[in-house]
């Protein structure tokens, strides 16, 4: 007798869809899996015996084969046992194949009979919009946060048989309380730092790339975990393919269900390139790259990131996506990430001239580990200097994240209309249109040209920041500003800093 | 083979492992290059019971000078001086020169490329730390291009920092069509430049200026031949002037070098707090004489300079005032180098207003924006 029963498998971040089909023939007793099943997905023979019988349910003594179709794909993870285990049960008449035929199934299981979540249950269930989804009851709350599938959920291997068998469907778990939107840290802890704080505003507003550099203490990764707060929440598209990313990487969502507001994710600098931008031989995981899409990746000490591993970013920066290819698969992982590094001046820390204790060449060695293309990315490059103690005891308040955030979505809604996009990503020819530089501000330009402070590519990043100040200005003053004035290209050449300019000698 | 000159047995010496200026200087009081090569090369008895003999009897000297010996053949060595146009004077020699052979300790052989007359002008060395502000870079270039106006020559190391900076401005200076020009001691062979991004700076004062070594060609540059380089930067110098310097440093030790020598240091005062200064402030506390500008090193040297008055460095000065409302963010950085958002803060005035008042200060000639801090340079505009 035979039985076929849907499920699916995962690879980078969508499902792929597999028929597990069931053969039950006379001949000696067995059981065999084929269809390219990795080791784990192998050992389901065993798991799927123990919860039979501990479910009190009969064990064909049959010779039993397994497909899982189509053969070539290759299947990894625990998540077909509760397919096989159905398909199992309709070959041996124990279900019949009408009760099965509307459903697909996805799940773990345990030697008792217990279903357990795993990773990427969301995409997987997304990949079988047409039929009703029966996913572990952990797991359920990331089923339905895709929306468009209808989902049921049980605890254990019985009760998915008993609701086939015309039973009701077990009652899903309460939704977790979502709160992690009021658990991100507010802007009104920074004290003083006005440029910084600057900075982190125009950042949050044109999505621009941000890089700190400062003494240890200085507060750079506090300035870099309050930019989610200021970031608006992600629109349907976005939410979507992070919480496929959260899912598939195995990453708790936040607050369970949907990630609907920018997540924040800081890998350590000894993480290793696949750990960042996504891969693995055969599971093809997300990397931290990809579980900041739509949110904020955050590199602190980037100059103790490998070379390899930033110059690895550099794809996802320029186009949005990680595309990860093996012998045996490729995935296009999203990676849509506002980039925020720190790091420190020089290896002992440093700060203002003449205070550190490296010399020019160690200096030189340090910044040069970041590759210029790299550095490049960059819009806004600004030093922090180490808070002063006025700060600390801390007279006043600064503006807090609510107030800035208004002004920040305010800008960003003016950038949309105008142009259809954030000003990081205008393009040279929508500079000339849509940031046209005065009078004034074109001998600006000009007399940096001149000096040797400013190159082709460098005016272009400048002249996006400084578009993000006027709006931002503009929307203070209450006027919109179409042209750029020296006053707001000033201030953007300030917040561009370039380093290692020092070991410079000009040979007349 | 037979019209090989003694210099290059000599040459070929300087550059051998484990050899010292005592060593070199004991070899070739007692024999002639050709000889001291085969002594030091084991061909050839030393004489008993001198230096040469007692270091000989060191297994690892003897094994070092051997190997030498056959990496570094006379031929070689020579044919790549020539190549070079690199000057081998051995001392005793009528090309060595003067200066430094009635020095305690003489180089007993001298790598020189470039115009050797330039010893018989005035001579004034400019030093400093590697790891310098842009105030002392500034100061530095200023006193390379002030010195080579009045037709002093700069003597310097070629390092990093200070010393790059000091020749910058000599040819600065050059190009106005001044007299002075750059003196370099460098711690390497002639064609191994460092720090390699000196390496045009390098090759123009060979060309136009004279750049000296105790070393041939090939030779790195390796860390205990720099104290012996400021030795013979102070001795080639009739004073020697210390721009930066910190609490230790290459330049301190050029200043004891020439302290040793009878040579006058004068050091460029800095702040009492700032570790940059914290070397030339020892150097005053210590008796060494203040400069702040070219006249105090004009004087110094006796050639008669009329000092100017402080109005005239100003108009000389060629800077124009700052702005009565940019003067407050000048006394900010005046204290200490400072960002955009400590000027800010510090005066309370918007952001924007801070960077508009920095730039023009830096458009002004008045403050370096150096990876992001904003410095001082230059004579101090009077703001108290």
């Amino acid at each position: 007798m035979i039985a076929s029963v849907p499920s699916a498998t995962l690879l980078g971040v969508t499902g792929q869809p597999v028929t597990v089909e069931v053969h039950s023939g006379v001949g000696v007793p067995g059981f065999q899996i084929v269809g390219s099943p990795d080791s784990s997905c192998r050992e389901s023979r065993d798991r799927v015996r123990a919860a039979l019988l501990s479910s009190g349910l009969a064990w064909p003594n049959r010779r039993i084969t397994v497909n899982l179709a189509p053969s070539g794909v290759r299947k990894n993870g625990a998540g077909l046992d509760l397919a096989i285990a159905i398909a199992l049960l309709v070959a041996d008449d124990q279900l019949p194949a009408e009760a099965v035929e509307k459903y697909a199934f996805v799940g773990e299981l345990g030697l008792d009979g217990t279903l357990r979540g795993m990773p990427g249950v969301a995409p997987m269930v997304a990949c079988r919009p047409d039929r009703i989804a029966v996913v572990p009851a952990d797991a359920f709350e990331q089923a339905t946060a895709i929306g468009a599938v209808d989902v049921r959920c049980a605890y254990n291997l019985l009760e998915v048989v008993s609701a086939l068998a015309g039973a009701p469907w077990p009652d899903p778990p309460p939704p977790a309380v979502c709160d992690d939107h009021l658990r991100v840290p507010d802007l009104a802890d920074v004290r003083g730092q006005p440029d910084a704080r600057l900075a982190l505003e125009l950042a949050a507003t044109g999505g621009h790339h941000l890089m700190l550099v400062g003494p240890p203490g200085a507060g750079k990764t506090m300035l870099a975990q309050r930019l989610p707060g200021l970031l608006p929440s992600l629109d349907a598209v976005a939410a979507l393919e992070a919480t496929m990313v959260h899912s598939a990487a195995g990453v708790l969502m936040p607050g369970g269900g949907v990630v609907r507001h920018p997540v924040f994710r800081a890998p350590h600098h000894s993480s290793s390139m696949i750990a960042i931008v996504g891969g693995g031989s055969s599971l093809l995981r997300p990397g931290e790259a990809s579980l900041a899409h739509g949110g904020v990746l955050f590199l602190d000490e980037l100059g103790e990131f490998p070379a390899h591993v930033l110059d690895a970013l550099r794809q996802p920066l320029e186009e949005g996506v990680v595309r990860v290819s093996r012998a045996s698969s490729t995935a296009t992982l999203p990676a849509r990430f506002q980039m925020v590094a720190a790091t420190n001046p020089c290896p002992c820390g440093g700060g203002a001239p003449g205070e550190c204790e490296c010399d020019q060449a160690a200096r030189m060695k340090y910044l040069r580990r970041i590759s210029g293309p790299f550095l490049d990315r960059f819009d806004l490059r600004v030093s922090v200097s180490a808070a002063r103690v006025d700060d600390l005891l801390g007279r006043e308040l600064g503006e807090s994240t609510a107030v800035v955030r208004d002004r920040v979505l305010a800008a960003r809604a003016l950038a949309e209309q105008r142009s259809g996009k954030l000003n990081a990503s205008l393009t040279a020819d929508e500079l000339e249109v849509f940031a046209p530089l005065d009078h004034a501000a074109e001998s600006l330009v000009r007399r940096e040209f001149e000096a040797g402070r400013l190159t082709g590519r460098g005016l272009h990043r400048v002249r996006r920041v400084a578009r993000t100040l006027a709006d931002l200005r503009g929307i203070e003053a209450g006027t919109a500003a179409v042209a750029i004035d020296a006053e707001t290209l000033t201030m953007a050449l300030q917040l561009r800093v370039t380093f290692g300019s020092s070991a410079r000698v000009r040979v007349p | 083979m037979t019209a090989l000159p003694e210099q290059a047995y000599a040459a070929s010496l300087a550059g051998f492992d484990l050899m010292s200026v005592h060593r070199l200087w004991a070899l070739l009081r007692h024999h002639r290059p050709a000889e001291a090569f085969a002594v030091a090369s084991g061909e050839a008895p030393p004489v008993p019971g001198g230096l040469v003999a007692r270091v000989l009897a060191d297994d690892r000297v003897r094994a070092a000078w051997r190997n030498s010996a056959r990496r570094r053949q006379p031929e070689r060595v020579w044919q790549r001086c020539l190549a070079l146009g690199v000057e081998v004077s051995v001392l005793g020699d009528p090309t060595h020169p003067v200066l430094l052979a009635r020095d305690p300790q003489p180089p007993p052989v001298l790598f020189s490329q470039g115009d050797r007359s330039l010893l018989d002008g005035r001579r004034v060395a400019v030093v400093g730390t590697r790891n310098a502000t842009a105030a002392g870079r500034h100061l530095a270039r200023t006193f390379g291009n002030g010195l080579a106006r009045e037709g002093v020559h700069v003597v310097s190391g070629l390092a990093r920092g200070i010393d790059g900076q000091a020749h910058a401005g000599v040819f600065q200076a050059v190009t106005a069509g001044a007299a002075g020009r750059p003196i370099a001691v460098v711690a390497s062979g002639h064609d191994v430049e460092y720090p390699s991004e000196h390496g045009p700076l390098w090759r123009r004062v060979a060309s136009d200026g004279l750049l000296l070594s105790e070393w041939p060609p090939g030779a790195v540059p390796a860390p205990y031949r720099f104290p012996q380089r400021n030795r013979l930067v102070a001795s080639l110098s009739e004073i020697v002037v210390v721009v930066e310097s910190r609490e230790r440093g290459g330049s301190l030790i050029t200043a004891q070098m020439a302290a040793e020598r009878g040579i006058p240091v004068m050091a460029v005062p800095g702040s009492a707090l700032s570790r940059a200064a914290a070397g030339v402030n020892a150097l005053l506390r210590d008796g060494s004489a203040p400069v702040v500008d070219v006249c105090d090193v004009m004087v110094a040297l006796g050639l008669d300079h009329t000092r100017s008055s402080a109005a005239m460095i100003d108009a000389a000065d060629g800077r124009v005032r700052p702005r009565p409302t940019d003067v407050a963010a000048y006394r900010v950085c005046a204290v200490k180098a400072s960002t955009v958002g400590d000027v800010a803060e510090a005066i309370g005035c918007p952001l924007i207003e801070a960077a508009m008042a920095l730039a023009r200060l830096e458009q002004g000639g008045w403050l370096a924006h150096v990876d992001g801090w904003f410095e001082v340079v230059g004579s101090p505009f009077p703001c108290s």
